[in-house]
């Protein structure tokens, strides 16, 4: 079976696809946050990961028993491609110093959705770590400021103090 | 209180540039592959940063229901489907998408889970996000198609 081409799959399907990824996220945030609730942030993020590498294996080892992993000829990856965990890991310790200060839960989410938007706007513009280019449009940005706009009222004042 | 500020934002770059290098490798492996390497990377350095910290397992560890332990396996899925749907659809529109799915499930679980919510605020908020999401979803830029499936060095 074909490997199909990244664009063949139709796009509205894709950013739903995203847009579910985010839930997933949600869950993912919860679990983790009741794992550090018994231990602490780091502990939390340890045992994801490690968890998190078993479970891979799993999946991997199921496809592979379902004949669905393919051997392209793909160009290989060099060699700073393996360590985006590196990145992912460390923002726990960030997030977990940020939320101990005055900012709180809400205003460290707040503030990394912002850093996480405005880097996205580089990586697009620039094409950065080796993935395309894409010109920005007016309509990224307006969709960018309303999304921010209502997050930032969702986590700022959507909470009420417990 | 300015360096928390930093924290905070440098938490979301390196979100991204963790989504964009994943990205990357999925264009030469899979998405799942690359989800894989992300988590035996992140864990292999956490464990030794917690070996010099010294406070790898907590007391409480033994009282934590299994449930709680998901969060690593729903992470490989978020992880895989970030480094497919960045290859496809760029990286402001991943961050968007995903941030609008995280912001409105948040509400939901928050419903769900009878946390306190201010409606008014909270209504509004989702309405933005709804409508932000419905604008990116404008007619597709041309010209496109081989850019992004030849991965770059």
């Amino acid at each position: 079976m074909p490997v199909p081409l990244p664009l063949d799959q139709p796009r509205p399907l894709v950013f739903l696809a995203a847009f579910a990824t985010g839930g997933l996220l949600t869950l993912m945030v919860h679990f983790n946050g009741e794992l550090a609730r018994y231990g602490n942030p780091l502990f939390s993020s340890w045992t994801a990961h490690g968890t998190g590498t078993v479970a891979a294996i799993v999946f991997l080892g199921l496809l592979y028993r379902r004949g669905r992993i393919t051997s392209g000829e793909r160009p290989p990856a060099p060699l700073w491609a393996y360590l985006g965990g590196i990145s992912g890991a460390a923002t726990v310790m960030l997030t977990s110093t940020a939320v101990n200060s005055p900012l709180a839960l809400a205003g460290t989410l707040a503030l990394g959705l912002s850093g996480q938007a405005i880097f996205s706007l580089a990586a697009d513009q620039w094409g950065l770590f080796g993935l395309a280019k894409r010109r920005l449009t007016g309509r990224n940005l307006a969709a960018l400021a309303l999304i921010l706009g209502g997050s930032a009222l969702i986590i700022l004042e959507g909470r009420i103090p417990a | 209180m300015t360096l928390a500020i930093l924290l905070a934002c440098s938490a979301g770059i390196l979100i991204g540039i963790s989504r964009q290098i994943n990205g990357r490798l999925s264009l030469s492996t899979s998405p799942l592959i690359a989800s894989f390497w992300n988590h035996l990377i992140g864990f292999s350095f956490l464990t030794v940063l917690s070996l010099g910290v010294g406070d790898l397992l907590p007391t409480g560890v033994g009282q934590v229901p299994w449930y709680d332990f998901l969060g690593g396996p729903v992470g490989v899925v978020f992880v895989a489907a970030g480094s497919w749907v960045i290859a496809r659809i760029g990286a402001v529109n991943t961050a968007l998408m995903m941030i609008g799915g995280q912001m409105v499930s948040g509400v939901v679980l928050d419903l769900a889970l009878s946390v306190p919510t201010a409606l008014g605020p909270t209504t509004i908020g989702v309405v933005l996000v709804l409508a932000g999401i419905a604008l990116s979803q404008g007619k597709r830029t041309q010209g496109k198609r081989r850019a992004e499936t030849t991965p770059r060095p």
